[in-house]
């Protein structure tokens, strides 16, 4: 079984927006600062913790995402969405096809288990892969502000980018 | 300037609106974020308004004011006067409502500067568009 967490790689959550005025919002990178997951041939688990989600990058929007509206939206996230709640990831299934593995399992994610389903691909030691979470699935509703005419998309996308490390 | 115009039912009598409308302590609450602060007089409040951007949130303080009425007409205009609290603009706004026997309409002219305004009039007036229906629906329920 192969560990992984932020020092083998990163783990990001892309949004993208909606409303009459998306055009005023950014859609973001966000980096998942504090995650584990682990890999073998038969099971692939995750956790995340709520509270590590950082703004990297924002784009579109009327002007630049500055520092302080990136701190801001991160807490955002932490008060008004996450919550602190736990983010736990379990296959139930792996199947191993060329150049990766298909994984379908149940995702924690706001205090409701949902089923998720994505591929992983292997080049060598780099493991890249992407699921769609739609929030609602998970009872969420998306954010939105300016009375509703700006809101997040209802499917962010989460993506793993990471190096396994060499076997001891 | 932004004017906007909407119509609102709630299924109650013209004079029961022209109450409920006129009382700031019921109707202020109804707009999204809004609270009074303390009531000056019958038609004098001083409120604020807290408006979430996601990255942040804006608070306009200020005052709203009954400043005409015609009782027969059941007709009022309420001026709002407020100011960013974390800037220099202000939103300022002219609403008039005439209300009738179901329901009734209302008439928004607003003057918005600073930070919110630097968004662009397009979206000022969609984002203000929705606000006020939100308001609307919530006139249904006072």
């Amino acid at each position: 079984m192969t560990t992984l967490g932020p020092e083998n790689g990163t783990l990001t959550v892309r949004t993208g927006r909606r409303g009459a005025v998306a055009r005023a919002g950014h859609d973001l990178l966000i980096e998942v600062q504090r995650w584990e997951g682990t890999l073998s041939p038969d099971e692939v688990t995750l956790t995340a913790d709520a509270r590590s989600l950082r703004v990297v990058s924002g784009s579109g929007g009327l002007s630049p995402l500055g520092d302080d509206e990136k701190a801001g939206i991160a807490q955002t996230i932490d008060d008004e969405v996450l919550e602190g709640t736990t983010i736990a990831y379990r296959s139930s299934a792996v199947t191993a096809r060329d150049g990766g593995y298909d994984v379908a399992g149940e995702l924690d994610l706001h205090g409701v288990t949902h089923p998720l389903a994505f591929s992983l691909t292997l080049d060598g030691d780099h493991l890249t892969g992407s699921a769609q979470v739609k929030q609602s699935d998970w009872r969420m509703k998306p954010y939105s502000a300016l009375f509703g005419t700006l809101k997040v998309a209802d499917v962010v996308e989460v993506s793993i980018d990471a190096t396994l490390p060499k076997e001891a | 300037m932004v004017a906007l115009d909407h119509t609102f039912q709630t299924g109650k009598p013209a004079d029961y609106n022209w109450d409920a409308i006129l009382d700031l302590e019921r109707v202020i609450p109804c707009v999204e974020g809004g609270k009074v602060l303390s009531r000056e007089s019958p038609d004098l409040a001083k409120a604020e308004i807290k408006v979430k951007m996601g990255a942040m949130s804006m608070t306009f303080r200020g005052t709203v004011e009954v400043v005409e009425r015609d009782e027969a007409e059941h007709t009022a205009l309420l001026r709002v006067k407020s100011r960013d609290t974390g800037g220099s603009g202000y939103a300022n706004a002219d609403v008039t409502f005439a209300l009738n026997d179901g329901g009734g309409a209302i008439h928004t002219e607003a003057r918005i500067t600073g930070k919110a305004a630097s968004m662009g009039e397009g979206v000022v007036s969609q984002v203000l568009d929705a606000l006020v229906k939100d308001f609307t629906g919530k006139l249904a329920t006072i």
